[in-house]
């Protein structure tokens, strides 16, 4: 299991604090960003997170290609892209501040993303149990419904709070 | 064809993988390098760089990352190991996550389980300290492009 995304949000936050609450939310979703290195690092950015549907972007650059003569991006990077905003999806669909793991992700890879245009990923966390939540995202260039990729992800949800 | 198909063609028939690797920008981006071992077999090969830390707080890959090397894996040991040069496109790819990776290198083995006419199939498995602690798993369906 990967990213249990752990001590990244902690002091003005506690278990008790209310997620339907704009600026809860938004402070949730800037730190859990920051937190994460390597969405830094590609410049994946969130976009929205004030409703379920957690939106992303992720601009264009030339190492995301897999082939420059035709430019179109390689399929790995929307791994990234979809794990993190399925992940913040997620983390914002559970009480209180629970630290979670990917189980296991689904990428369906439906069209190619072309080269100079940025991708879009849209998060949204379906159903929560127990101990899992389930999560979807579709990723997208010009429009939502021409999608380029759809993953699925199962997280687990560890019991422990992301502060202990 | 393209020079890109020139590129992997001549890089595939040398067996010159850091060629295969140069031509796809991503995989260079990912730090991904292609080793042989004596008895052959091959291992793919994500050097540790702090940009891939996905958590800062364990410390860990990010889980993104690690699924990529799965990915990238499978689509270079479909590309080598399929006996018409054909360009494998991933359809769909699944990753289970085992373990959390630390904060080092992860190598990759793939296999090509089958390669029809038009559709290839791979799997792979990584790990970082040892192949008997593995730390996710993989599996890919490719639709075959004609070069």
């Amino acid at each position: 299991m990967t990213d249990c995304r752990g001590p990244a949000i902690v002091s003005v936050m506690n278990e008790t604090i209310d997620k339907r609450d704009p600026a809860v939310r938004a402070e949730i979703a800037r730190r859990f960003a920051e937190a994460i290195p390597h969405n830094h690092a590609i410049g994946l950015v969130l976009e929205d997170a004030s409703t379920d549907t957690v939106r992303m972007r992720l601009g264009y650059r030339e190492v995301f290609l897999g082939d420059i003569e035709s430019g179109l991006w390689h399929t790995g990077i929307t791994f990234t892209a979809a794990d993190s905003a399925c992940g913040l999806a997620v983390f914002l669909k559970l009480p209180g501040l629970e630290a979670i793991a990917t189980l296991d992700l689904r990428m369906d890879h439906h069209r190619p993303a072309v080269a100079d245009k940025d991708l879009i990923i849209e998060a949204y966390c379906h159903h929560v149990t127990q101990r899992m939540a389930f999560v979807t995202a579709d990723l997208y260039q010009d429009a939502r419904e021409r999608c380029v990729a759809r993953a699925t992800a199962t997280f687990t949800r560890t019991g422990r709070s992301v502060l202990s | 064809m393209n020079e890109r198909v020139n590129k992997l063609s001549r890089a595939l028939a040398r067996a010159d993988y850091a060629a295969l690797v140069a031509a796809v920008p991503y995989a260079g981006y990912l730090g991904l390098s292609i080793e042989t071992d004596p008895d052959g077999a091959r291992r793919y090969v994500m050097a540790y760089d702090e940009q891939l830390i996905g958590n800062a707080g364990l410390p860990a890959l990010h889980g993104g990352t690690v699924a990529s090397l799965l990915s990238l894996a499978m689509q270079f040991e479909a590309l080598i190991d399929m006996p018409a040069p054909r360009l494998p496109d991933p359809v769909d790819v699944t990753v289970d996550y085992w373990r959390s990776a630390g904060p080092s290198c992860c190598i990759a083995t793939a296999r090509l389980i089958r390669s029809g006419r038009h559709v290839a199939q791979a799997q792979a498995v990584c790990y970082q300290d040892s192949p008997e602690r593995p730390i996710a798993f993989g599996r890919s369906a490719f639709v075959l492009r004609d070069v």
